[in-house]
């Protein structure tokens, strides 16, 4: 009887979950009357402005990755090793961005950054693309700090690091060659969610007026039928396959595994 | 000359001072051992020569040059942990080329110094494989080997062998010395283990409150220990408290038995020290017999420990285990036999 309730309620779970999924790509899958086509999706595919806002966001998620990991994995790195006393202070301040809504983060760059200011940064397309790029990695600082922490966490930091200063490696060697090879998995974790992120991003794009994926988004759900559905399901496609490749890169590791 | 020196070394922990006036000099080739009980500032000492930590006050001169102010990756010293702390991502000939690699080192030649320390440890089988797929005696002696790999001024053990089993332990602590003898590497030792310390070192430092307390060869430190810490910490010691009958010749009475000394004491009372091994059952050739009675017996297989308790004072001595004889039973009384010589004059 309880196994039973048990199964029921697992089979009510995923039923919540699962039908409006396939709501949402029967629909997609319903451009052509009568018969089930891609026709949605090849109009989403065809079009130069999915390709222009996908590939832009693409490239913002890299550029978010990569400088996202240079300022987490020192500052995570430096915290655990020399300031463990600061660790509660620099975990509120990573979690801030979870409280502050980006629209109030995105308002706070503008009236800091416009034209007037001391660094007019929203003056040039290149300034606003570095704008935006700083705001995802705040949008994304609550995960990517966790990933390194708990990856840092696994390790013994401080042995490691004076193992390798006294072999000779000096701050930048230790950080290359023996911390980021050794938290790369948490890294590629953060790394992942980061692009998910980026990838679905609206509000800071919209409002500082950049040609991301977010705002294309939200351009399509307002004006065609078929077409958004199945730009949601190819953002949730790219959000699972993201998932997935965190699992495989975790699996795949060669020397993450416990010590005997 | 010595080859490594430690002046008037000090370190601090906000009001702790943990290293108190430090002194020790260290020959080329030497194998010096930092003996103390944990919290006695042997570690720190040692982090201190590797870099890790800067002293309060003092120096510390390696090959004349005091080093100081020097980084730990501009002191040229090998460093082994207690948690071996071999990169978990790099496969054994990584690891132990490291510090090569590091240096800049032609390919060529990381190859055959790693393959060479490999050959040394006994492991040239097993480079390719991960630190995780070693047990923990491998492991150590890769990082020995990794350690030795740039060919340091200084080798730094730092209780190597206190993660690992028995039997590893003390075949391990046979090749680390077999390997410095070897090298004729000048290397410093850290360990709470007496038993370590005296097999394996050239001189002993008793570390006891941030003081050297003693520094000696393990002879030295065993039967002529000039503290009571020393006297107690190093092996088993029965300690007795004298009556001085005559300060000048040293006459003393130990639980109404004299006992002549043949040296001078000074005060009204003394504690002198035994080693259980200098105690016989029966007084036999023995210049001296206390008179006690058997309080406990401890089968130990080879030996048995008694322990006698002699005019209120606990007397532990051993005696061979042979088929011939029984040990004797609790509250029998016996003999103890024992050389004045063998009595040791304890100190603060």
């Amino acid at each position: 009887m309880k196994k039973a309730a048990a199964w029921a309620i697992l089979f009510l779970g995923i039923t919540y979950f699962v039908l409006p999924l396939i709501g949402m790509v029967e629909f997609s899958l319903s451009m052509r009357r009568g018969v089930y086509s891609f026709d949605a999706y090849a109009k989403v595919l065809a079009d130069p402005q999915f390709r222009q806002t996908f590939s832009y966001s693409v490239f913002m998620a890299l550029l978010t990755i990569v400088f996202g990991m240079f300022l987490v994995v020192p500052t995570a790195f430096w915290v655990r090793l020399k300031m463990p006393r600061m660790r509660p202070v620099v975990e509120f301040v990573t979690l801030l961005p979870l409280v502050i809504p980006a629209i109030v983060v995105v308002f706070g760059y503008i009236r800091l950054f416009n034209t007037s200011s001391w660094l007019p940064l929203t003056g040039t397309t290149f300034g606003t693309n570095m704008l935006l790029m700083f705001g995802y990695a705040t949008l994304s600082l609550p995960y990517m700090y966790r990933a390194v922490d708990t990856g840092l966490r696994t390790i013994d930091v401080a042995t490691l690091t004076e193992a390798a200063q006294s072999l000779g490696a000096g701050w930048f060697t230790v950080l290359a060659r023996v911390i980021l090879p050794n938290v790369l998995v948490a890294v590629l974790s953060g790394a992942f969610v980061t692009f998910a992120i980026v990838m679905g991003e609206f509000t800071m794009a919209a409002l500082l007026n950049r040609p991301a994926f977010g705002p294309y988004l939200q351009l399509m759900g307002a004006n065609k039928a078929y077409e958004p559905f199945a730009l949601a399901t190819i953002a949730f496609v790219i959000t699972w396959a993201c998932m997935g490749l965190i699992q495989l890169v975790t699996r795949f590791s060669k020397h993450t595994k416990a010590a005997r | 000359m010595s080859f490594l020196t430690i002046s008037h070394l000090e370190k601090s922990f906000g009001p702790n001072r943990v290293v108190k006036d430090f002194n020790l000099t260290v020959d080329q080739g030497e194998f010096i051992s930092l003996l103390g009980p944990s919290g006695c500032g042997k570690t720190t000492v040692l982090r201190m020569v590797a870099g890790f930590e800067s002293p309060s006050a003092g120096q510390i001169t390696i090959d004349g040059a005091d080093v100081v102010r020097l980084r730990p990756n501009q002191r040229n010293i090998g460093m082994v942990f207690q948690a071996y702390a071999l990169f978990p991502n790099l496969t054994v000939a990584q690891n132990v080329g490291f510090g090569l690699k590091v240096k800049g080192a032609p390919t060529k030649e990381i190859a055959a110094r790693v393959e060479e320390m490999l050959s040394l440890i006994g492991l040239s089988e097993l480079g390719n494989r991960y630190p995780f797929q070693l047990s923990g005696g491998q492991q150590q002696r890769v990082a020995l080997a990794r350690a030795l790999a740039p060919k340091p001024q200084v080798l730094l053990l730092d209780e190597p062998l206190s993660a690992l089993d028995a039997k590893v332990r003390v075949s391990l602590r046979n090749e680390i010395r077999t390997i410095q003898r070897e090298l004729g590497i000048t290397t410093i030792f850290v360990t709470h283990d007496q038993e370590e310390a005296l097999s394996m070192s050239d001189r002993v430092v008793v570390m006891h409150q941030g003081i050297a307390d003693q520094v000696g060869t393990p002879f030295e430190i065993y039967n002529r220990p000039a503290t009571r810490f020393v006297a107690g910490f190093v092996g088993t010691l029965n300690t007795l408290e004298a009556k001085v009958l005559d300060p000048a010749t040293g006459r003393v009475d130990v639980a109404g038995t004299e006992i002549l000394l043949h040296r001078a004491l000074t005060g009204s009372n003394a504690t002198l020290g035994l080693r259980p091994e200098m105690v016989s059952l029966g007084q036999g050739a023995h210049d001296t017999g206390l008179q006690g009675t058997i309080t406990d017996v401890d089968f130990l297989g080879s030996v048995i420990r008694l322990r006698a308790d002699v005019g209120g004072q606990s007397i532990a001595f051993d005696t061979f285990n042979t088929t011939q004889s029984s040990p004797p039973r609790i509250g029998e009384k016996v003999v103890l036999g024992l050389n004045a010589t063998d009595l040791l004059v304890i100190g603060d």
